[in-house]
């Protein structure tokens, strides 16, 4: 039996059977590591004497004995973190970001430090000290960014979660080109602290795991106060895994179409149009929550530019005015996207900020008000299949539509689920909620993900190593 | 997509920023530009003037 194979859920089971030893598990993600991870570049730094330590401590909680890892802008005490940039190739922080000492706490074993894009934005981007990570449904495609490593290890099976975060979407879109779950949690839910930043009111910290099950066992452990973090808020946990079930009679479903349907090439042009391979699946997916219970009804709100604009300006604004100094006086330490990307930063004006911001209110009131009559929302994600890492274009960051950077905006907790493929690589939609509602969130996602077969379809290249067989 | 802003009035807005750029990188932000102005085209709107940002000054805890 190759225990990569199995889910964080099933793996517990197993340990706390006796069946499976922490020691087992860990050896056999870093072999797959060693074996896989020359072609699909996750990983930045593999922990292999710590991470086997670690899996002889006695049980704490959770996620004892599951191996997982961090996106490389989580510091880790004694540990290099690079946040992907040349300008922190030798950075080894005193300090422990808080998610990871959660993690911890509840017994998870850090496998290592995965691929970023630069500063968690600048990427794909082959002018960085680390090569960027390779879809492991295709390795010629885009597993998209910014928690590419994180993603593709979780896919490809080099990990049983990971750490990412989410500013505009950088978890949620390589968790649907990877074909995995990813959730961006509401603002407020899970501590930044100790992470590094890229935007101080859209950033986001967040799991990466194969199912929504597991999802909700990574948010048991990292989700609470964090009197340390300013934006951190003191709202009870709920017990995420009790909340799952899986049917959704008198589930109340909001479906955004026209952000997909009508804004995306309204407001972005043609480049944004989704394929008809995505409506389709965007639609079978719906019609799957209904047979599920759910009752769906059409939501209505302010085009997407308008959404996605006030997000990109914002996170611009901040971004930059973070790393104004080193543009000024060390510009060749960035690498090409950061700069072309961030730079444009330079060129705004405290009024257009603040009008960003008061854009934002207005958006957060309309969506709040939306929301009141429904439990969640569903929207699209990428609404195709991961393009070639070779062809993304620079500017795509702010050319082309996003239909995760809404959810930053408002700051709800959204989730991505597979829905189907195309060509091959995977496709998925949103399910987004009220405030602090990730349980109703996942609970939706866990029911349509046991009602359909994506999430138990893996990338060939997550198939057990001959050893392992 | 838009046409790019001047070169003359780019120099002004890179000199105002104090940032050094290579001649490629004043090229590549000069025909990015136009995706700024969008933006800020974008979120400049009448609005009430009682109309307040997303974010407002919290006291911290002590």
């Amino acid at each position: 039996m190759d225990p990569t194979q199995l889910t964080i859920a099933e793996a517990s089971r197993a340990i706390a059977a006796g069946t499976l030893s922490p020691t087992t598990l860990t050896e056999a993600y870093l072999d797959r590591i060693a074996a896989l991870d020359g072609e699909l570049h996750s990983y930045v730094l593999v922990l292999r004497d710590q991470a086997l330590k670690a899996a002889q401590s006695p049980a704490r909680g959770v996620l004892h004995g599951i191996p997982i890892a961090l996106k490389d802008i989580y510091k880790t005490r004694g540990v290099r973190t690079t946040a992907g940039s040349r300008r922190y190739l030798d950075h080894v922080p005193d300090e422990d970001a808080e998610t990871w000492v959660r993690l911890r706490h509840a017994g998870a074993v850090l496998l290592g430090k995965q691929e970023t894009h630069e500063f968690a934005i600048g990427g794909p981007d082959f002018t960085l000290p680390f090569a960027p990570a390779r879809n492991p449904w295709n390795t010629a495609h885009y597993p998209a960014g910014s928690s590419s490593g994180s993603a593709v290890a979780v896919a490809a099976g080099l990990c049983a979660a990971a750490m990412g975060s989410d500013t505009g979407g950088s978890i949620r879109g390589p968790a649907a080109y990877c074909g995995i779950v990813g959730l961006k949690p509401t603002y407020g839910r899970v501590s930044r602290r100790g992470v590094f930043p890229l935007s101080y009111t859209l950033d986001h910290c967040g799991p990466l795991t194969r199912t929504v099950e597991d999802c909700a066992l990574m948010m048991q452990a990292l989700a609470g106060y964090d009197p340390q973090d300013p934006a951190s808020a003191d709202v009870p946990v709920p017990d995420y895994r009790a909340a799952l079930s899986a049917r959704l009679d008198g589930v109340r479903v909001g479906v955004i179409r026209h952000f997909h349907e009508r804004d995306a090439v309204e407001g972005f042009g043609p480049e944004s149009a989704p394929s008809a391979a995505y409506g389709a699946a965007f639609d079978a997916a719906c019609r799957t929550l209904e047979g599920l219970g759910a009752r769906l009804v059409d939501l209505h709100l302010s085009p997407l530019i308008d959404y996605v604009d006030a997000n990109r300006l914002i996170m611009l604004a901040e971004a930059y005015a973070l790393h104004e100094r080193d543009f000024q006086e060390r510009p060749q330490d960035f690498g090409h996207h950061m700069f072309a990307r961030i730079g444009l930063g330079a060129f705004l004006t405290a009024a257009d900020y603040v009008e960003a911001t008061r854009q934002r209110r207005e958006l957060a009131v309309e969506f709040a008000r939306a929301l009141s009559g429904v439990d969640v929302a569903v929207s699209a994600n990428a609404t195709g299949p991961a393009p070639r890492i070779d062809q993304v274009p620079v500017y795509s960051t702010f050319a082309r539509a996003s239909y995760t950077g809404p959810y930053n905006l408002t700051g709800s907790p959204a989730l991505s689920v597979p829905i189907g493929f195309e060509d091959g690589l995977p496709l998925a939609f949103q399910i987004a909620g009220k405030p602090f509602d990730e349980a109703g969130v996942m609970r939706v996602g866990h029911a349509f993900e046991q009602a359909t077969p994506f999430h138990r379809q893996r990338p060939p290249i997550a198939a057990s190593l001959p050893s392992q067989r | 997509m838009a046409e790019p802003i001047s070169a003359e009035r780019f120099t002004i807005l890179v000199e105002r920023a104090g940032l050094s750029l290579t001649p490629e990188q004043f090229e590549e932000l000069r025909q990015a530009y136009p995706q700024v102005e969008r933006m800020q085209r974008n979120v400049r709107r009448p609005r009430d003037r009682a109309a307040e940002p997303a974010h407002i000054f919290v006291h911290p805890r002590a």
